[in-house]
């Protein structure tokens, strides 16, 4: 299980550092090629688009792991740990059926888009592109169930999740 | 609909994540309609299809590697060596620099962090009173918000689709006003305060200006090329992480390269945050403008507010409330929408809406129970939050009054767009 998390947040932040670190150099090499020789590579600005998604989705799963997603959580403070533990189980519940939803109707929103041969960046099948999403939201789905099972067992220490964690 | 409204609205005080608490709305929603629900898929793979959106990721990235390098103290020698000979000199050069970063970091709690770490001590030792310097530091933190290229600014114009630059251009005087009656709140408190004052020497300019030499082209090349017309804006956001990236690792080395891949997920963190919360509300938002959620409100908001007047008074109550339970980026998305098409009814510019709503948005940053700049300095200065509360109430009062005028004084907004 250790072992699982260690290789899964490497996988993340190789993705992360990978896409951040491609679109700065295609995106300054867009501007350049531009300004200087008057071209451009023509699928540059929409892989740039398309990063955005991988970025921002592969952000998102990061932010899972983190459990740093942007929440109100206005009552938290005021419960005793007990009471904690239980709302903490019931909204990571909720965000693991959610997210399981979202995952499966992307998959399907990706076959659709494969049986209709939709095309991006001029002749790739958009699906290779689109498959993110059904994949981003189960492993978010996921990774709050693990929190939902890990907070069932106690095995989720106070001090993992602080509420005034800046 | 209302058990499953107030089922969701449990569960967000509880703390679910904001995005999860969208989806199942939007997904409950289209259900309801008989809309096929792989239809989410569709709105939230729309964040692949807006150009801008590159500007978020990539001046949040330059922002974090910023705020890691000494950039932060530069600013400060920098700024006190022009503006501490003031009286109240060292309080303003708070509100000055402090304004400057949270522009170009984007209002997210690092102000706090980079520069309240080197301004709290500093300003203690100048002789300002401890609960000043407290109040000043928190708040100060939230400012800046409405110059460019801030992020909330940014995806402003995204959401209500509204040129960037003009947004740029309209936040300058709204920003300066700000800025200007807090300056003037923090010489009226200290005029009877002995400070020990610095005088002004060229050679302390020059050699702070010589130590900033490579930061100094950022600003001018970013903020130039922006409102020249010469960068658009995601280019300069380009422009400005590789810019960032060779300065701060190859030149100056103050962040290793093992340090990068931490700096790169801490700041694509946030970015997922944001833009999941984008890609869900841009589905829950095209439902509810299908079913008429607008027009609704408007006849209901038209039902007890006739002049523009009072619906700017209605406006600013709720975009306070609003503030006091939602974080900036969030309540852009979810909100803007809904209230571009009441506000038109009122004859309000969707610009000055925009400096209307940030400004007010940008008191949720200092007010209970959840403004994020009040944990973060209470964490950051081990000081209980209730003190920082208090510190900071007379500061919050100043920025609610730059608030009315910048709300009923839309000029103020519209002179330079």
């Amino acid at each position: 299980m250790k072992q699982l998390a260690r290789w899964g947040k490497a996988a993340e932040d190789a993705v992360l550092v990978l896409l951040l670190g491609a679109m700065i150099v295609l995106a300054c090499s867009q501007i350049v090629l531009r300004n200087f020789f008057d071209a451009g590579l023509i699928w540059g600005d929409e892989a740039l688009r398309l990063m955005v998604l991988w970025l921002a989705l592969a952000g998102a799963v990061a932010a899972s792991r983190a459990d740093k997603h942007i929440a109100i959580d206005v009552m938290s403070r005021f419960l005793p740990p007990w009471g904690r533990r239980l709302t903490r189980v019931a909204t990571n519940l909720f965000t693991a059926v959610v997210c399981g939803c979202v995952a499966w109707f992307a998959a399907d929103f990706v076959l659709q888009a494969r049986e209709y041969e939709d095309e991006l960046l001029g002749g790739l099948p958009a699906w290779w592109f689109q498959i993110i999403m059904p994949i981003a939201f189960a492993l978010m789905s996921w990774r709050y169930l693990v929190f939902v099972i890990l907070d069932i067992a106690g095995r989720r220490s106070e001090s993992e999740r602080s509420v005034s964690d800046a | 609909m209302i058990v499953f409204g107030a089922l969701l609205l449990l569960l967000a005080i509880f703390g679910a994540p904001l995005f999860a608490l969208i989806a199942a709305s939007a997904l409950y929603s289209y259900s309801r309609e008989d809309i096929d629900l792989s239809a989410l898929a569709i709105e939230f793979f729309s964040i692949a299809e807006m150009p801008v959106l590159l500007a978020i990721p990539l001046f949040t990235f330059a922002g974090y590697l910023l705020s890691a390098s000494k950039a932060p103290s530069r600013l400060v020698r920098l700024t006190d060596a022009l503006l501490g000979w003031m009286p109240g000199g060292l309080a303003i050069v708070s509100l000055a620099a402090c304004a400057f970063f949270t522009a170009f970091t984007g209002a997210s709690g690092v102000t706090i962090i980079a520069l309240g770490a080197i301004l709290y001590p500093a300003l203690k030792q100048s002789g300002y009173e401890p609960k000043f310097n407290l109040g000043l530091v928190t708040s100060a933190g939230s400012l800046g918000l409405l110059f460019a290229p801030s992020l909330p600014l940014i995806l402003y114009g995204i959401v209500a689709g509204i040129s960037i630059d003009t947004l740029f251009r309209a936040g300058v005087l709204p920003g300066m006003l700000m800025l200007a009656m807090l300056a003037g709140w923090c010489l009226w408190v200290n005029r009877d305060q002995k400070q020990t004052l610095k005088r002004f020497s060229w050679k302390t300019v020059g050699s702070a200006l010589w130590e900033s030499k490579w930061e100094l082209p950022l600003p001018i090349v970013v903020l130039g090329g922006i409102y020249s017309g010469y960068f658009a804006v995601s280019e300069a956001a380009a422009v400005t992480a590789l810019y960032a990236l060779i300065v701060e690792v190859i030149v100056l080395r103050e962040i290793s390269f093992k340090q990068l891949p931490d700096l790169m997920r801490e700041s694509m963190l946030l970015v997922g945050g944001i833009l999941v919360i984008l890609g869900m509300s841009l589905a829950s938002t095209n439902i509810m403008i299908d079913t008429g959620v607008p027009q609704k409100l408007l006849g209901w908001v038209s039902g007890f507010v006739d002049t523009q007047t009072s619906f700017l008074i209605l406006l600013l109550l709720f975009l306070l409330v609003l503030g006091a339970i939602l974080d900036i980026f969030s309540a852009l998305v979810l909100v803007v929408p809904l209230i571009l098409p009441v506000a038109a009814q009122y004859n309000i510019d969707p610009v000055h809406l925009g400096m209307v709503f940030l400004s007010a948005m940008q008191l949720g940053y200092l007010t209970p129970p959840v403004g994020l700049n009040l944990f973060i300095a209470s964490y950051r200065f081990e000081r209980p939050i209730t003190e920082v509360y208090s510190a900071t109430f007379p500061f919050l009062l100043i920025l609610l009054l730059s608030v009315i005028v910048i709300t009923f004084w839309p000029q103020l907004s519209m002179a330079l767009v």
